[in-house]
């Protein structure tokens, strides 16, 4: 390396890490708002060109994810297992207390935004969208997005003027405080970078069996409570561990979003949502 | 104007990886065909082409990828500390220099990524991090990295491309 290049390369490192506490006070949130705004269409136009090719290509190399007849049936399956989970969670909604009553009650009309999905993060270590609504459109940090078919898809993490920033429930970062429907047992449903979603802190004596529905129980305030997360998938219950480990296959097909609903008569309470 | 046109390239690069190339899934991997790119032009052209081309890249794709500014700039950093690689002539072989620099920035980008997520508190999970996303990045990145390699030598001019063997 001669002087000139190491010279070089010292400045782009005290350049990222400039980039990185501007971006940490919001600085550049104005900068990454208009950049967004100038390459959103050609990004549009891009991802749909070459869309056929990668679905192509994706189907080829990944037996398990064939065609569109997949995803439609998928989206189907989604919306049915949703509503069966919906009609579940009403039916113990109104046999259990009056208390759980009065929290369902505080939601009594939801009103979602309807949104595009306008990107995905591309390194492969995070689960994130951007959606085309942003703060003018009465997007807030923290509110909950969920798919066509109402299952969760994540949170909003990140709010510019015309964008946002969505963290699925797949994320590493993301954490989700849940319960299994059948038998109301309670733990925190988290993402890893495999894509898969675990449910932990689910004590040893609590019944979960394979198929049972997983909703957000609302601790903490961040969820509205009854929200389907998914189904569970399998259970590790080791006698020597202090809580079992529930595997969870999400609903939303997080994989091929085009459209999601943000939910803005919900505001949450901060006081969890993530790691 | 050499670096205006690779600065060009990298800002155009970095737009198409953001929204085309993420949408492929390859072994489960999404490919990275800007720092494949950025590694077969630092063999080809040599650091100091480059250097420009990794701060635009950089930036870019952190305004546009869906990336913390300044973190997808640092990730693609070790590909200039790579550069001393190539001018170490540790490899005769110009692909096969231009392979094992792509698996090795491969594993370096993901590892600085890695590394911002858990500092950002995401789970501690290395282990699956590394099988789940950081070595199918690295396989697929590697065998894209053979056309890309030998469209740049060839697109090369004839007196550099003199200078380069397979």
């Amino acid at each position: 390396m001669t002087a000139r290049t190491l010279a070089w390369t010292g400045f782009l490192a005290i350049a990222a890490f400039v980039l990185m506490g501007a971006s940490r006070i919001a600085v550049l949130d104005p900068v990454e708002n208009l950049t967004l705004n100038v390459t959103a269409p050609i990004q549009r136009g891009l991802r749909s060109a070459t869309g056929p090719v990668a679905d192509w290509v994706n189907n080829l190399t990944d037996a398990s994810s064939l065609s569109s007849e997949n995803k439609r049936l998928r989206d189907e399956n989604e919306r049915l297992q949703a509503e069966l989970a919906r009609a579940r969670e009403d039916a113990i909604a109104q046999q259990q207390t009056a208390d759980l009553d009065a929290v369902r009650r505080q939601f009594p009309q939801d009103t979602f935004l309807d949104a595009g999905v306008v990107g995905r993060e591309s390194s492969g270590l995070r689960a994130l969208i951007a959606i085309d609504r942003g703060s003018r459109d009465g997007v807030r940090d923290g509110m909950i997005v969920v798919s066509e078919g109402r299952s969760l898809v994540g949170t909003v993490s990140r709010v510019f003027d015309d964008y946002a920033w969505v963290t699925l429930i797949t994320d590493p970062k993301s954490a989700v405080s849940a319960m299994v429907q059948e038998s109301r047992a309670q733990g925190v449903v988290a993402g890893n970078y495999d894509g898969s979603l675990n449910m932990e802190f689910v004590g040893q004596g609590a019944p979960v069996k394979k198929g049972d529905f997983v909703v957000t129980s609302g601790i903490g305030g961040a969820y509205p409570p009854g929200v389907v997360i998914g189904r569970v998938s399998g259970v590790d219950n080791t006698e020597q561990d202090l809580f079992q480990t529930v595997k969870v296959d999400h609903l939303a097909a997080l994989s091929d979003l085009e459209r999601v609903l943000v939910l803005t008569s919900f505001t949450p309470n901060r006081l969890e949502g993530g790691r | 104007m050499r670096y205006w046109v690779g600065a060009a390239l990298a800002f155009a690069l970095a737009i198409v990886q953001a929204s085309s190339v993420s949408q492929f899934r390859v072994l489960g991997a999404t490919p990275n065909l800007l720092l494949v790119m950025l590694v077969a032009w630092l063999v080809v052209r040599g650091l100091e082409d480059v250097l420009p081309m990794i701060g635009v890249a950089g930036v870019t794709l952190g305004l546009v990828g869906m990336q913390t500014p300044g973190v997808a700039l640092l990730a693609l950093l070790p590909v200039a500390l790579l550069g001393a690689a190539r001018e170490a002539h540790v490899l005769h072989s110009q692909l096969l220099l231009a392979l094992a620099l792509v698996a090795a920035a491969s594993f370096a980008y993901h590892a600085v990524l890695l590394l911002a997520v858990f500092a950002g508190g995401g789970v501690f999970a290395p282990v699956v991090a590394l099988r789940a996303v950081i070595l199918p990045a690295a396989v697929v990145n590697v065998v894209l990295a053979v056309p890309v390699y030998a469209l740049m030598r060839f697109a090369a001019t004839p007196a550099r491309r003199g200078a380069l063997s397979f």
